[in-house]
């Protein structure tokens, strides 16, 4: 009789009565919004646009991050932890959509927003920098601050310590963007534009963005020659995989003069800007501006 | 006194500060870079506890001395900086009272998400603060009400010997939440910074006027601030002023907009009602107010002044909710029941993620790594100490989904291993050496190029002869021209050995059209220094690029032979000195990179260290982590082998 019984009950859950349909109803919508409440816990807000801003220690991406905020920049001291914070673009810079836009879009009046990134410059906190960029959450662009003042020759004599360190760090990002676009991730936006940032051009020393860049270009250039002569990594006889893998070369197979206008081919595309954060005359960053409504 | 004040986060921006004296931004900047970030070690630093006022640690730079307490989850910062000449002892207090105060007042401003805006009105609760615990420790002869009384001043309930402060400014959390926007850092009130000589303005913040002494009084000045409405719907305002016995002065009275109104006559002396202030307590009384009861606004004091509340009480329920809220969390729970749901509970969320990490729990899976890490053969010091500080960094800390315990210690361990490795700045040798040799064309006044000096120092038979000649080895293929300078003049064929290894590389790059090698050496039993400095001068004659000089090994504990090395130092002037530590050392490690750290003189240290005979050890490579987590000091090259090609960098992903 339990046989019976238990198939009564089976047969009884398997036909249409009403309870029978509840129950299931009840189960089907209730499971996956259980199981999603437990799983994905936290959704990050993967629609606004995001820019990432990295730099070498002391150059002013603190301080450029709240001047976007909030309009005047705040003191800040080293960073030691990445923060992220949601800017809207001002009115009157312009987007590379709006020449699309007829003059009555509403959405010319709304404040266009951007998450901005800042990541702490000390040499031993980059991880950070580089991890968001191997996995980037609607990245569109990447800006890269420079302190215009530190990097000219100093009286010390010795060829610039922060014009190197700049370069250095210049260097591994551009060769980390390169890597990226050459082994075609799915994921990922194809294109990612550089913004070189010459910052605190207000002081006397600083140098005007053209020089900087070539001082830039050439100090890679020196940098990538003197990596190719380099030592081996202690890491190469741990994987025997690695043995076949070529090291990569920024630029056009690591021969000759680097140019900014190399990494094109990447699509990867540096452009050299200048303002300043603090000043007598108040900030200047309209440059900056720009480039990031262009690039929205 | 304190010098300043500040209270950042860790991204960086200053939420607030406070400046009594001229504090550069450097000093801060310095503190940050050399504890939070590098992580050197402190003399005397133990694991601090986040509760316990008693010890906090202190760092020292130029004159000044700096305390600080920190918020882990919401990543505060907070720093007390004074001049080391005084010995203030209520600083601790005042770090983890103030800690207590902004955490509790901020707490939903801290916690949005992609914001670094945090509103804060904390001027008034800061120099409460302040006063009080300096008025505790001073414990001063207070001074006697006439002297202390010219003008009108505040009195303050904890009377203080100097009364420099002006009086607190009513910001407080109503402020914030009728939504008045100030700016985060340092507001308007920057007439608190300096101190006044003389306590003669007491200055009102909005346009009220003063409560004064006398239980009648405050009813009639009550009604006058509710007629007024005054923007603050403010609990307490400035404390009033005293009674002025010596009628004769001129008394320095405020109207409505905060200016001192020098040519009224009118008394203002309260204590005996004049008629005309009666009349007009009377017409006001008739005019508005409910029963106002008198504890709620003002307690009488001692003297029998009646001080009204002020932020002191607010302060105070907040010390006083955290210390309960402690007192509970360590109270045990009672019932079988109960302990029993919580260990499943415990179990379960084990598995799933989500666990606030306790110290308890911590325990048993951190004695575990940390045996791992004796295993492989890290100093034991240095794992302790690296142990202590993963702990201290994960208590109070919930795990992530579906991890558990384990996983949470092992990542944790491994960024931290992974950013005590990282060097700071990059160390490449070969850049540093081009930029010394051939000075940049973009410096319009190169300086004469001169030769890179690289100097090589270690305890016996770690193989410092060897990985120099693989150095050189790694110098010629980049086409330098080379100077060995054989300085060990004591050990019995020390400079023949560097004799064949140089005759070998000659041959070597005379084969491949390299560089020029060339030895220097002077014999036995001569000093070490003067023959060092011999062979700077000689290669710079010779316009050689690189001299590489390899030193005597000498224990670490020997002090006559580690003396010699800040005068070996001095004479060659070396632009990197290099330690050889082998990977095969046990705990010694630790004392050896110390010793060696300080014994080239106060302003000198080491550069780098090469860590030789890593093939030996397989995968016990501890001793470089231990190395270089005693001394900041990060690793340059290691020995692989006994070839002239064995040699790599250090490769910290």
């Amino acid at each position: 009789m339990a046989r019976t019984d238990s198939q009564s009950w089976l047969s009884s859950l398997m036909s249409p009565s009403p309870i029978a349909i509840a129950v299931a109803a009840l189960l089907v919508l209730s499971i996956p919004l259980f199981l999603h409440l437990v799983i994905y816990r936290s959704a990050s807000s993967s629609t606004i646009p995001s820019f990432l801003l990295v730099g070498p220690s002391g150059s002013g991406k603190t301080s450029l991050l709240t001047l976007f905020e909030r309009g005047r920049h705040a003191e800040t001291r080293i960073s030691q932890a990445p923060l992220t914070v949601e800017v809207s673009l001002p009115v009157t810079t312009t987007t590379a959509s709006s020449p699309y836009r007829s003059a009555n879009d509403p959405s010319n009046q709304i404040h266009k927003k951007f998450l901005l990134a800042d990541t702490p410059g000390h040499g031993k906190l980059r991880h950070y920098a580089f991890d968001s960029v191997i996995k980037p959450q609607n990245l569109k662009g990447i800006i890269f601050m420079v302190d215009a003042a530190d990097v000219s020759t100093s009286s010390g004599g010795t060829s610039n310590e922060a014009l190197r360190q700049a370069a250095e760090y210049l260097h591994d990002l551009l060769l980390l963007l390169q890597k990226r676009a050459n082994t075609k991730s799915p994921r990922g936006p194809t294109e990612l534009p550089v913004l070189v940032a010459a910052n605190k051009l207000d002081l006397f020393t600083a140098l005007p963005a053209p020089l900087l860049k070539t001082a830039l270009e050439s100090e890679i250039t020196n940098m990538r020659s003197l990596r190719t002569k380099g030592l081996l990594d202690s890491g190469i006889g741990m994987n025997d995989l690695d043995i076949g893998d070529e090291k990569e070369w920024l630029g056009e197979g690591g021969e000759g003069k680097f140019d900014f206008t190399q990494m094109d081919e990447v699509n990867v595309s540096v452009t050299v800007a200048g303002g300043n954060v603090l000043g007598a005359d108040g900030p200047d960053v309209k440059q900056w501006w720009d480039w990031i409504g262009s690039n929205l | 006194m304190l010098d300043g004040f500040e209270i950042l986060t860790t991204s960086g921006v200053v939420l607030w500060s406070k400046a009594y004296a001229p504090v550069s931004s450097s000093i801060i900047n310095g503190f940050i870079k050399d504890v939070f970030i590098e992580e050197k070690v402190l003399p005397g630093a133990s694991v601090a506890d986040e509760a316990s006022a008693a010890h906090k640690p202190t760092y020292k730079k130029d004159q000044y001395t700096l305390k600080w307490a920190t918020v882990k989850d919401l990543g505060l910062i907070f720093v007390a900086v004074y001049q080391s000449l005084l010995h203030l002892t209520w600083i601790d207090k005042l770090l983890d009272n103030i800690r207590i105060i902004f955490v509790d007042l901020h707490k939903d401003q801290l916690k949005k998400p992609h914001t670094s805006i945090i509103e804060c009105d904390f001027d008034g609760y800061f120099d409460q603060q302040v006063r009080e615990l300096e008025g505790a420790a001073e414990k001063s002869p207070q001074r006697a009400p006439q002297t202390a009384v010219d003008e009108l001043t505040p009195p303050l309930s904890s009377d203080n010997g100097d009364g420099m402060l002006p009086p607190p400014l009513p910001g407080l959390a109503a402020a914030t939440q009728t939504g008045q926007l100030r700016k985060p850092v340092s507001n308007g009130d920057s007439t608190d910074v300096s101190p006044i000589p003389t306590p003669d303005t007491s200055r009102p913040s909005t346009p009220a006027t003063h409560i004064l002494a006398g239980k009648a009084g405050p009813k009639s000045r009550r009604a006058k601030k509710a007629l007024n409405t005054p923007a603050n719907a403010s609990s307490g305002d400035e404390t009033k002023g005293r009674p002025k016995k010596d009628i004769r002065k001129k008394m320095r009275r405020w109207d409505a907009d905060g200016m001192a109104d020098d040519d009224d006559e009118t008394v203002l002396d309260y204590s005996v009602q004049s008629p005309d202030e009666i009349g007009i307590a009377n017409t006001e009384i008739s005019a508005s107010i409910e029963a106002i009861d008198s504890q709620s606004f003002g307690t009488k004091t001692g003297k029998g002044q009646f001080v009204l509340k002020d932020l002191e009480g607010e302060v105070h329920s907040i010390l006083e909710g955290a210390n309960e809220k402690k007192s509970q969390s360590t109270s045990s729970k009672g019932g079988v029941v109960g302990s029993s749901l919580g260990t499943i509970s415990g179990l379960f969320r084990n598995v799933i993620g989500g666990k606030v990490l306790t110290k308890e729990d911590l325990a048993k899976p951190m004695r575990g790594m940390e045996e791992h890490l004796l295993n492989k053969n890290v100093a034991r010091e240095a794992a302790v100490r690296l142990c202590e500080g993963v702990e201290r960094e994960l208590i109070g800390i919930k795990t992530g989904t579906f991890e558990s315990i384990e996983t949470t210690i092992r990542t944790a361990m491994e960024s931290s291993l992974r950013k005590i490795l990282t060097p700071t700045t990059s160390l490449d040798i070969l850049r540093s050496i081009t930029s010394v040799t051939s000075p940049s064309q973009l410096n319009p006044l190169p300086p004469k190029p001169r030769p890179y000096v690289i100097s090589i120092v270690g305890v016996n038979g770690v193989g410092k002869s060897t990985n120099l000649s693989k150095l050189a080895f790694f110098l010629l293929q980049n086409n330098f021209n080379l100077l060995i300078a054989a300085c060990d003049t004591f050990r019995s064929g020390a400079v023949e050995q560097l004799r064949v290894h140089t005759r070998n590389l000659k041959e070597l790059s005379e084969r491949e059209g390299l560089g020029k090698v060339e030895l220097y050496e002077k014999g036995y039993g001569k000093d070490a220094a003067n023959i060092a400095k011999d062979a700077v001068t000689y290669a710079t004659q010779g316009k050689f690029d690189v001299v590489l000089i390899d030193t005597a090994g000498r224990r670490h504990n020997d002090t006559r032979l580690m003396s010699n090395l800040e005068k070996f130092g001095n004479f060659a002037q070396p632009d990197k000195i290099l330690m050889v530590g082998e990977a095969l050392v046990g705990s010694d490690s630790v004392a050896q990179a110390r010793s060696f750290n300080a014994s080239f003189g106060p302003k000198r240290g080491l550069d780098g260290f090469i860590i030789s005979k890593c093939d030996t050890v397989g995968d016990m490579v501890g001793s470089l982590v231990s190395m270089v987590h005693a001394t900041g000091i990060p690793v340059v090259f290691l020995g692989v082998g006994q070839h002239y090609g064995d040699l790599r960098t250090l490769n910290v992903g």
